[in-house]
């Protein structure tokens, strides 16, 4: 009996062994904190218990946010990195630029995985005509306004003047509109609302083009003539104001929210269209999470296998009610829960008309002459013309030093 | 005898530099000659994929049948369509049977898939920014020792797959004669030898006897290995002609195999990694002479260069040894035998740790690296001192604008060293006269609580200096900052700190004067309590006055540990980068810049690595040309 037995226990090792061999461990490194996490790491035992796995194990590691990108850009490459990763779309350039960090799924993209995402945010992930990873959720400016001071947000940009004129006491400190506006991350609703930008379709930087001007027209305009906007805005000044009661309508995103006070009674709208632009919608920029999945990564398959999953319309649902995200899967907004939630139906109605940030790596060396044009308008010491022109020709001058070849 | 050494070691030097130079620059020329044969099978192909317009449902295939039947010798080849991800033909030896193309791709081939995609993207990207940057024909090394090359398919003005080819290992390597550079290495020794005799023990005559031999030798050697490499490139360029004449010739039969006939171009086949022909083949298949020679030409003239440069150091070779140089470091080595022993393992650390990435990073400063060429070896981004050039040579530091006002242009080098000079000297003044003066007072006998007044006088120092650039930043806000509100409180008119230059500096310069007074407080406090109470003693029994107390005794006792700290102190405000980034970051559009700021927004925001690294070096020479010349003014590191 017993070497029979014996046979049989080594069977079932061999049977176990063979099956331990085919699971892979998926790792994915991610930038959440508090509930966003909770929810995430959920998810990810959702799926380690689901017949989806096929005995794959998925491990989270929470990467501290302001070292993220610098780890992936020097780990990745060299073969230390995650499995997957998930991040922003706006150092997707950059990467794919330094090669052998982000690997494009175009391969497994199949049709019903592309029409599940709102369409704008897979643009987002796609640089120079190639998919490189999946949206997991979206960030888009909105207007958030004091539900005492103002009854019905304004519409457009005319409503918008109107209302705020009457909350405004510059002496006092109290204005009827506060945003970033001198952050061109802030100013771009306006930009893209005209039909500026920052790169036209042959990635040529336009950051003069007439559709600019007028933009930055219409901000000076609100700050000098209507006197609506508080002078050198900070993201601290700002939120301080909108908690004390003295700014009534703010243009800010999902991170504001975190930091309103507990007596303000605020509400969310759509961004008021142009009159000056033909009655035209504000356009903010999005900034799109997405999952991607990197080249040195030996288990690509059972990588974006989790990557469909997370995208997919149960997870969306856990991260949408529980992480308060903001997911690119369109169908989890008809789900009864978070239809009902009034936060996640006013960014959706936004994303709409948001347009992707742009991922191209030359971004980086957009913002600080932007920046200095911004400020440069704003303290009145040049006009928008001149000082776009002049920002135009350092990025034009940046890029060529960057792209010129021996 | 020790010109003999000499001359035997920069012989052995220069023949063997030579000789790897040479066998190096043959196994480039073998290797180049497989890619080149290797490029022109593919774009030949590929122009007859590309002509040929697909009528059957069997695609591809049969183009790809007859090419290979016509062309035996072939390395197996595949076409890949990125529309519908498919593998369209196939002479791989696996693709048979049920996994005979045309068919969809594979899991498993993912990266054929990625490849074409980036190849296409490629194209595009050097399309649309008007400059090639971008690889268009992808060779890589098998591991296995063959070549995977993939170049793009256009149709109608738009890539819509790729077709790769894998080359078998090559085979043999040439090495170039070594019997040549054995007799180029002892011929001078031996004739040294025998011409010493006669020469006698005079060292002018045996160091110019040895300069002239090993002149010669090398010359020697030199002829050879031009001759030899000219012969290589020749070969190379006929191969490359005889490769292109056997295409045109074969590819008309396998295109009217498949029932097509349209014109081909061979001349655009023997072409570079941008698709761009080399056009030393004409269209007829044969060589274009005139080219060619002025391709030998230059080839000649860089190969001189290097030999040149070979020479002149086998020369300080042999003027080192020659000399009694390495006599002497011999000597000294083997004296202090323990001591180098003790200090190796702290030489290796530094040498990891600090040496390495400075030099890296003056390597760096030589070629013009940015983000899209990292992975690049130096060798191919070489541009020389053309960073350098860039920096220092642009002095246009101002232009009068339209109204008759001066402008200044911020990104210019000279007005960011002037600023940064500015900044330095102004931190340091207050630095030094406030740290002064309060370690003056803290140090008056009988003060009381002056534990306390010490500890709260360090605080500045020991908070973050970046949370202090922080909250300053935030009291200089132009409406709600402390500042101004208590200048309101004073009746005054606010004032809008970071709009103009002048205000912008006095923001930082505050901030860093209060963050760097403790450090010379502490210096001058430790240098004051070390000055012997009986001195003054004596002055002021002598009459002298307060003033001249501190004139004559208290300064010349401070300058041994106030001079070292004023130098610390230069260096650290001279890159004090925390301060200006967080606190003005620059404002207004760049004026308040100093040198260490601007080098990190080259590095990290317009991603030119190269340019960056040369302004770090041009940093660096300041720092160093001022501490050596502080030090030796001032010999502030000898003890009165």
């Amino acid at each position: 009996m017993k070497p029979f037995r014996l046979a049989l226990v080594a069977v079932a090792f061999a049977f176990a062994g063979a099956l331990a061999a085919e699971a892979a461990e998926i790792v994915v490194w991610h930038a959440y904190r508090a509930e966003e996490k909770e929810a995430f790491e959920k998810v990810v035992a959702q799926y380690n218990a689901s017949p989806a796995a096929k005995g794959n194990r998925v491990t989270t590691l929470a990467v501290p946010y302001d070292a993220f990108a610098d780890k992936i850009t020097a780990a990745v490459p060299r073969g230390k990195g995650p499995d997957i990763f998930i991040y922003a779309q706006d150092r997707l350039g950059g990467w794919i630029e330094a090669g052998n960090t982000v690997d494009p799924i175009d391969f497994f993209l199949d049709k019903p995985t592309r029409d599940r995402f709102i369409p704008t945010t897979l643009e987002a992930v796609t640089y120079k005509g190639t998919v490189y990873g999946l949206p997991l959720n979206y960030k888009v400016i909105t207007m958030i306004y004091n539900k005492k001071l103002v009854t019905t947000p304004p519409k457009t940009s005319g409503e918008l003047v109107a209302t705020a004129k009457k909350l405004t006491n510059q002496k006092a400190g109290r204005f009827g509109l506060a945003y970033s506006y001198a952050d061109f991350y802030y100013h771009a609703c306006l930009m893209n609302g005209f039909g500026g930008g920052v790169f036209d379709a042959k990635n040529r930087p336009v950051l003069n083009s007439p559709q600019n001007v007028k933009a930055m027209e219409l901000l000076m305009k609100w700050f000098e003539k209507d006197g609506i906007l508080p002078a050198e805005p900070s993201t601290a000044l700002i939120t301080s104001l909108f908690n004390d009661g003295k700014a009534a309508i703010v243009f800010s995103g999902p991170w504001f929210l975190g930091e309103i006070a507990k007596g303000v009674d605020y509400g969310l709208a759509l961004l008021p269209t142009l009159d000056e632009a033909g009655g035209k919608p504000m356009r903010p920029w999005m900034t799109v999470e997405g999952v991607f999945v990197t080249s040195p990564s030996k288990n690509k398959d059972a990588a974006y296998a989790f990557a469909k999953y997370l995208t997919d319309l149960p997870a969306a649902k856990v991260l949408a009610i529980e992480g308060r995200q903001t997911p690119s899967n369109k169908a989890v907004y008809n789900d009864p829960q978070v239809a009902r939630d009034t936060v996640l139906q006013a960014f959706r109605k936004q994303v709409d008309v948001a347009v992707p940030m742009p991922n191209l790596a030359e971004m980086t060396m957009v913002w600080s002459p932007a920046t200095t044009a911004m400020n440069t308008i704003t303290k009145k010491a040049a006009t928008p013309q001149a000082a776009l022109d002049a920002a135009q020709k350092k990025v034009e001058a940046d890029i060529a030093g960057l792209r010129k070849r021996p | 005898m020790r010109f003999a050494v000499g001359l035997a070691v920069g012989s052995a030097l220069a023949i063997g530099l030579a000789y790897a130079l040479l066998a190096a620059e043959r196994r480039q020329a073998s290797s180049a000659r497989y890619e080149r044969l290797a490029v022109v099978r593919l774009r030949a192909l590929t122009e007859a994929v590309e002509k040929f317009r697909v009528p059957s449902e069997e695609g591809l295939q049969p183009l790809l049948i007859a090419w290979k039947a016509r062309l035996p010798g072939s390395p197996p080849a595949r076409v890949v369509a990125t529309q519908g991800i498919r593998l369209e033909a196939s002479t791989f030896p696996q693709d048979v049977g049920d996994k005979a193309a045309p068919r969809r791709l594979e899991r498993e081939e993912k990266p054929l898939f990625d490849q074409a995609a980036r190849l296409r993207a490629a194209v595009e990207t050097n399309r649309s920014e008007g400059a090639l940057r971008a690889e268009e024909i992808e060779i890589t090394k098998k591991p296995s020792g063959g070549l995977r090359l993939a170049c793009p398919v256009e149709r109608d003005g738009a890539v819509v797959g790729m077709v790769q080819m894998e080359t078998p290992a090559a085979s043999g390597r040439i090495r170039p004669n070594a019997a040549v550079a054995l007799l180029s290495f002892a011929a001078p020794v031996a004739l040294f030898f025998l011409l010493s005799r006669v020469a006698g023990e005079r060292k002018g005559v045996l160091a110019l006897l040895a300069v002239v031999l090993l002149a010669g030798a090398l010359a020697f050697y030199a002829l050879h290995s031009l001759r030899v490499l000219e012969t290589d490139r020749r070969e190379l360029e006929t191969a490359v002609a005889e490769e292109t004449r056997a295409q045109a010739a074969a590819l008309p039969s396998v295109l009217a195999a498949v029932s097509a006939s349209p014109a081909i171009h061979p001349e655009t086949w023997d072409s570079d990694e941008f698709r761009r022909p080399r056009s030393l083949v004409k269209a007829d298949g044969n060589l274009d002479e005139e080219r060619l020679r002025h391709e030998l030409g230059s080839r000649a003239a860089q190969a001189g260069k290097a030999l040149a440069g070979v020479g002149a150091l086998a020369m300080a070779m042999l003027a080192f040894v020659g000399f009694g140089g390495a006599a002497r470091l011999g000597a000294t080595l083997c004296k202090n035998r323990e001591a180098y022993l003790y200090i190796t393992p702290a030489i290796l650390g530094m040498i990891v740790l600090v040496f390495f990435p400075f030099f890296y990073g003056i390597a760096i400063s030589f070629t013009d690296q940015t983000i899209y060429t990292t992975s690049k070896p130096l060798s191919e981004i070489f541009v020389g001192l053309t960073n350098y050039a860039q920096i220092l040579g642009d002095f246009h530091i101002a232009r009068r604008a339209a109204d008759g006002a001066l402008v200044f242009n911020y990104l210019n080098f000279y007005w960011t060293f002037l600023f940064t000079v500015v900044w330095t000297i102004c931190n340091v003044t207050i630095g030094v006269t406030v740290g002064l003066m309060l370690a003056l007072i803290l140090n008056t006998p009988g003060l009381a609580l002056r534990p306390a007044y010490r500890v709260l006088l360090i605080l500045p120092w020991a908070v973050p200096n970046y949370i202090t650039a922080l909250i300053w930043r935030g009291m200089f806000h132009q409406q709600f900052g402390v500042i101004n509100q208590m200048i309101q409180i004073f009746g005054g008119q606010p004032v809008s700190w970071f709009e103009k230059p002048f205000t912008s500096f006095l923001t930082a310069l505050t901030t860093n004067g209060w963050l760097s007074f403790p450090f010379m407080m502490v210096i001058s406090l430790g240098a004051l309590q070390s000055i012997p109470g009986e001195i003054y003693e004596a002055a002021r029994v002598e009459g002298a006055t307060r003033w001249q107390q501190f004139r004559a005794i208290t300064l010349p006792s401070l300058k041994p540990a106030l001079i070292p700290a004023i130098i610390i102190s230069v260096v650290w405000t001279f890159n004090m980068f925390n301060i200006i980034y967080l606190v003005t970051a620059g404002e207004p559009a760049g004026s308040t810049e100093i040198l260490i700021t601007q080098a990190y927004k080259f590095a990290f925001q317009k991603y030119r690595y190269g340019y960056a690294a040369a302004y770090s070096v041009v940093i660096f020479l300041i720092l160093l040309i001022y501490g050596t010349i502080q030090n030796r003014a001032t010999k502030a590191t000898e003890a009165i």
